[in-house]
């Protein structure tokens, strides 16, 4: 936020305790494993093999951060117009409800130029940003708290995509029994993110040079655009901003829409890089999992990613911790809410320091 | 619908309902006082958890009840810590709480009843209320456990207190403007964690009543949502008291319809049900549905 | 001094039974300092029974800290207090309340939504409550001072003068010996100003001391028993026959600053200007027509102003606090819209304006409220410069930071701007510093041809004062039009070419601004005129 801000101790000040945090939360998780008479040894090597083990891992935990870096950067672009979207969950829902009907509508998967890809992703997009964006419509007309209806939307998201895979009417693929699950039909190879390798023994996806692009477009559009300038005054000071001829109500709606462009993003890419039919359960926290990674990256883009790479590893090795060694894969929910307890408590800390 | 469908309709309804109630009034007063515990959904679960152990270690659901409480109270003073003395973004600290709670009941459960699911623990049973019981056609609806009407009892001496005592007063000042009541001199610091501990025991025996009172066991994640829901019931309740008992009652009746529809041949997407109190909620905040006023303080910290 | 009357018999009926007047509370020898500045210097004031005493001075005279040390918001850095016989030193407003002072402030501390009788039990005690008759209770004791008021009434719903009655009848539930009014009648119409001083009347006569800070004359020859005035910190002048005494107190109250061998900003040596303007209808730049604004809660705040504002001319706004300066600053920057009537920058009609198209037909403002409305402390130096005009240092929706920072520090260097970087934050400059900044920005608007400037010098040191002047006047002299704000009169004398008086939201007389007006305007702003 202040551009002069960038001295080693300031730096220091800044990254210092997200990695306090980070540690003690690892710590209290080795202790967990221990406590519970699991072999650490054991333990910590299936963890390992399962974020980094192999190809597939690597391209599964990557993935995985791909999702929570997408919507971690939208939390922080909202952030920045003092905005908090807790609504991630439902734009992630939105995004993968918009992928499943444009992929499963014949003549997109016909498309050249993979474009068959490419316009579902940006009917996700939009279907997210949608969502976001009616909360920042709210928040602008009634004066309704953005979190309370980011929220809600959520909760509304999710049930509509539940309601899509449980009625042939919307998405559901057709019943030929009663085993038919409630699910939509698998889409179109033509409609599928393209592999990075070209392989499915390491899967990772297209989307992660799209993130990474993205986050490089994320921020520089914060540090330097005239529209990042601006989401700083209309945050910082509404008031002043209206005065200085920055439309705030604009930049209110704006910055949400973006945020739920992001999730609905990450929902496309879910549904076109991994999932390829759409289920119940389809966002499955990462919704929540993303805001916490935007939350810890204290405004910073590059802190996304890294806090995005950290929480995507950890969820794959928690998975394989908890098939190779016993060790439920639970802790790692214990460990991220550790994590985002303790940041917040020190944000008290470090926030008065930065006021006086 | 016949009489005996409705009879059991109503009955299901007050009992889905009734986890809600709890929460839903103990969030209320601590709404009422400026603080949005995000953190239900994570004390109930935690409160469905040790009421869960409680009762299963003593063979005693009371005990599992006392147990549920003292597990859930050090959660609600974490939160309010957190949110009333650190002033920490009461939204984010929620979402934390809830995050880890849901790993530790997990990691918990799994660590005392192994991988096992759907271990059978001791809980209370449904009593008939003498002479009520035996009505016809609403007799059903009479036969609950205790805690249902303890449920409605509290919120009965909650909106009591909210309307007619000093404390009440005061509480309301607090969310609204808590500076202008600390100038009367109220201790607004000590009255905000009173509230959010408040919600704490709330919450606790909403989730215990989801274990040892209603299915008498445990399943990881058990509460599915039932924390948000109690939120969202304030919300739509329009922070008023009744408007709360009358949401959770509203909300308990879609759950149980979705049950009882299928038996009456009537289709209608199940989604859409479950979907109706978020909708609900929505439509009112978004100002659709008459005019909402949260409390002027709500989620702010206070500075003194 | 001008006005020292030796206290004799109080000018009212005493009280039953009293020959001489009963101080209830005396000050001896109290001052205040806030760090280097001297708030208040050995005062001594006594209070008295059954008396309304009205303290009278311009802004800053040291009124509201006198108050605020007598309810125990302030601890006095010297002297000592007796109240009723005993020593009194209040380590807080409930200490305050407990030995009887009870006061109602300015802002009112009521919670609007809730209602009456529940503002006025909070925080009494926790248990259950007889609302019924504590309701009662207090329907009977407002009633003994001829307040009608209705306990089941959300406090939102209230007017302003309905909310201050609340306030009173809360310090009355005190019982208190001391009622302090803190400028109660700066919020109210005529006829609520009417009831309320017969409030203050039956609560003197009950035995209370009534103390009253206001700027209004004509309220204080209708009500008050003594006046104290007070000017920079110390007491000016006091009379117990304030009727008899009304000219020496109104010299008192604005004497000039050379009359005290006080200059600070060192007006008296202002340069002669080179323009003056010719006062040709042709030559106008800025015309206010009828104007008129009513805030959210309805209450008129500016009632049909019709001012004109010619090429290089500056015309002051003189008037006392809250009569309406608040909201002509904010509508002419945009973020208020008038009622009724209409405005015009050289013939533009910004009436319906925003503020971007207000800025674009080359209107500067200097608002009142810096951190509020006319910076992001939060923000850099160079950003708060550029704030509206960002988009000249960007291409392609980027910023080009080097040549904003390059083109921010040459105008700062312009404008004597002086900070450690142009990253600094806003925040962290002085007061001086910011307002130069702000001027810097508003002064180089494009295309400048009228300036508001909203009490542009409050806060300010010396040396910044005079360079806000200079600048006010170098802007003129090129032909811009400038409307100055200013609770300040010796400010407007100084630097206007043209008074215009507002009071209650009305323009109540126009002079130049030559001294042997001063006791005129000092007459129009304290609605003596009616």
């Amino acid at each position: 936020m202040n551009i002069s801000m960038s001295s080693p101790s300031a730096t220091l000040a800044r990254i210092g305790p997200p990695l306090l945090a980070v540690l003690a939360a690892l710590t209290v998780g080795l202790i967990v494993i221990v406590g519970m008479g699991a072999a650490l040894d054991k333990a910590l090597l299936a963890f390992w093999r399962g974020a980094f083990g192999n190809g597939y891992a690597i391209s599964a935990s990557l993935n995985r951060a791909v999702s929570l870096a997408l919507v971690g950067i939208g939390f922080v672009i909202a952030n920045r117009a003092a905005l908090t979207n807790v609504g991630g969950e439902g734009q992630i829902a939105m995004g993968g409800i918009a992928a499943t009907a444009l992929c499963l509508f014949p003549p997109i998967a016909g498309l050249p130029l993979g474009l068959a890809f490419v316009v579902p992703l940006l009917g996700a997009a939009l279907a997210g940003g949608a969502w976001g964006g009616i909360a920042g419509v709210l928040r602008t007309r009634s004066g309704t708290n953005e979190v309370i209806a980011t929220l809600l939307l959520s909760f509304i998201a999710t049930w509509l995509l539940y309601w899509c895979v449980q009625s042939e009417a919307l998405l559901r693929q057709p019943m030929t029994s009663s085993a038919t699950l409630p699910e939509s039909l698998p889409i179109p190879e033509a409609t599928h993110v393209p592999l990075l390798t070209g392989s499915y023994s390491s899967p990772v996806t297209l989307g992660l040079p799209i993130t990474i692009a993205l986050a490089a477009v994320a921020a520089l559009v914060l540090a330097r655009s005239l529209f990042g300038f601006r989401l700083s005054a209309v945050g910082l000071n509404p008031v002043g901003a209206a005065r200085a001829g920055i439309n705030v109500g604009g930049h209110i709606v704006s910055a949400l829409f973006i945020a739920g462009a992001f999730g609905g993003l990450a929902g496309g890419l879910m549904l076109q890089g991994e999932q390829f039919s759409l289920k119940a359960g389809f966002s499955s926290g990462y919704g929540f999992d993303g805001l916490v990674v935007g939350l810890l990256a204290r405004n910073s883009i590059t802190g996304v990613l890294a806090g995005a790479l950290l929480f995507g590893f950890m969820r794959s090795g928690g998975i394989a911790m908890e098939m190779g060694a016993g060790v439920p894969s639970a802790l790692v929910s214990i460990l991220q809410g550790l994590i985002v307890v303790l940041i917040a408590g020190v944000a008290y800390f470090q926030d008065r320091r930065s006021v006086r | 619908m016949s009489f005996e469908l409705l009879a059991v309709f109503l009955a299901s309804t007050i009992r889905l309902a009734i986890p809600l109630l709890f929460a839903a009034t103990g969030e209320l007063v601590s709404e009422r006082a400026g603080v949005v515990n995000m953190s239900v959904e994570g004390m109930m679960l935690a409160g469905a958890f040790g009421g869960a152990v409680g009762a299963a270690m003593t063979g005693s659901p009371w005990l599992g009840l006392v147990f549920a409480v003292l597990t859930v109270l050090p959660i609600a003073l974490l939160q309010s810590v957190l949110t009333n003395s650190l002033r920490a973004n009461q939204i984010v600290t929620g979402i934390g709480i809830n995050i880890l709670v849901l790993g530790m009941t997990t990691l918990g459960y799994r660590a005392l009843f192994g991988a096992r699911s759907r271990e059978v623990i001791p809980g209370f049973d449904a009593v008939p209320v003498p002479g009520l019981a035996q009505l016809p056609v609403l007799g059903p609806v009479f036969t609950q456990i205790w805690l249902v009407w303890l449920a409605f009892l509290v919120a009965a001496a909650v909106g009591w207190m909210l309307s007619r005592t000093g404390l009440g007063i005061v509480l309301r000042g607090i969310g609204d403007d808590p500076e202008a009541v600390a100038k009367s001199g109220a201790p607004v610091g000590a009255l905000r964690h009173g509230a959010v501990l408040f919600t704490g025991v709330m919450s606790a025996l909403g989730g215990a009543f989801l274990s040892i009172g209603d299915i008498h066991t445990f399943t990881e994640g058990m509460t599915n949502g039932a924390g948000y829901l109690a939120i969202v019931a304030v919300i739509f309740g329009n922070w008023s008291l009744w408007r709360t008992v009358l949401a959770c009652l509203l909300f308990g009746a879609a759950t149980a319809l979705q049950f009882q529809l299928p038996a009456l041949g009537i289709v209608v997407p199940n989604a859409l049900l479950i979907m109706l109190p978020y909708l609900l909620a929505f439509l009112a905040v978004a100002g659709l549905v008459g005019r909402q006023t949260a409390p002027r303080a709500l989620a702010q910290p206070f500075w003194k | 001094m001008a006005t020292l009357s030796a206290m004799k018999e109080a000018s009212v009926a005493p009280p039953p039974g009293r020959d001489q007047p009963v101080p209830r509370l005396t000050m001896s020898g109290v001052g205040k300092v806030f760090g280097a500045f001297t708030a208040l210097a050995n005062i001594d004031i006594a209070f008295h029974a059954g008396e309304v005493h009205c303290l009278l001075g311009e802004n800053g005279a040291g009124k509201s800290t006198l108050c605020n040390i007598i309810y125990g918001l302030h601890s006095p850095s010297s002297g000592a207090m007796v109240c009723d016989g005993v020593s009194y030193a209040p380590a807080n407003p409930k200490a305050a309340l407990a030995s009887g002072v009870a006061m109602v402030h300015q802002h009112f501390s009521l919670i609007p939504e809730l209602s009456v009788l529940d503002n006025l039990l909070m925080g009494q005690r926790f248990g259950r409550l007889d609302r019924r008759g504590e309701a009662a209770r207090i329907v009977t004791l407002a009633e003994t001072y001829g307040l009608s008021l209705d306990p089941h009434a959300l406090v939102a719903d209230l007017s302003v003068g309905q909310r201050q009655r609340v306030e009173i009848v809360k310090c009355l539930m005190h019982n208190p010996k001391i009622l302090i009014l803190d400028e109660p009648t700066a919020v109210l119409l005529p006829d609520e100003i009417t009831a309320l001083l017969e409030i203050c009347r039956r609560v003197a006569d009950s035995g209370s001391a009534v103390v009253m800070v206001t700027h209004k004359l004509a309220e204080i020859e209708a009500i008050a028993d003594r006046v104290t005035v007070l000017h920079r910190g110390i007491v000016a002048a006091r009379s117990d026959r304030p009727a008899a005494d009304m000219d020496g107190l109104v010299r008192a109250m604005i004497q000039r600053p050379d009359a005290t061998g006080d200059d600070p900003a060192g007006l008296a040596q202002l340069s002669t200007r080179r323009h003056r303007p010719s006062g040709k209808a042709a030559d106008e730049v800025a015309q206010l027509d009828g104007i008129s604004l009513r805030d959210e809660l309805g209450i008129a705040r500016l009632q049909d102003v019709t001012l004109s504002i010619a090429r290089g001319e500056i015309v002051g706004i003189a008037g006392v606090e809250g009569n309406g300066q608040t909201e002509l600053g904010n509508m002419l920057a945009g973020l208020l819209h008038a009622s009724d009537g209409r405005w015009f920058v050289e013939g533009q009609d910004l009436s319906k304006a925003s503020p971007r198209q207000i800025t674009e037909a080359g209107v500067g403002i200097v608002p009142e409220d810096r951190h509020r409305v006319g910076a992001v402390d939060r923000l850099s130096l160079a950003d708060n410069i550029f704030l509206n005009r960002m988009p000249q240092y960007s291409r392609f929706g980027i910023i080009d930071r080097r040549r904003q920072v390059a083109a921010a520090s040459t105008l700062a260097q312009q404008f004597d701007v002086r900070a450690a970087g142009m990253g600094v934050r806003f925040g962290s400059l002085s007061g001086g510093n910011q307002q130069k900044a702000v001027l810097a920005r508003e002064l180089t608007t494009p295309n400048l041809r009228f300036l508001l400037a909203a009490q542009p010098t409050r806060g300010l040191d010396v040396g910044a004062v005079k360079a806000v002047y200079s600048l006010i006047r170098d802007a003129a002299d090129t032909g811009v039009g400038v409307l100055l704000i200013s609770s300040e009169l010796d400010e407007l004398l100084a630097v206007a070419d043209r008074i215009v008086v507002l009071y209650r939201g009305q323009i109540v007389g126009e002079c130049t601004t030559d001294a042997s007006n001063r006791e005129q305007i000092g007459i129009w702003m304290s609605g003596k005129h009616t």
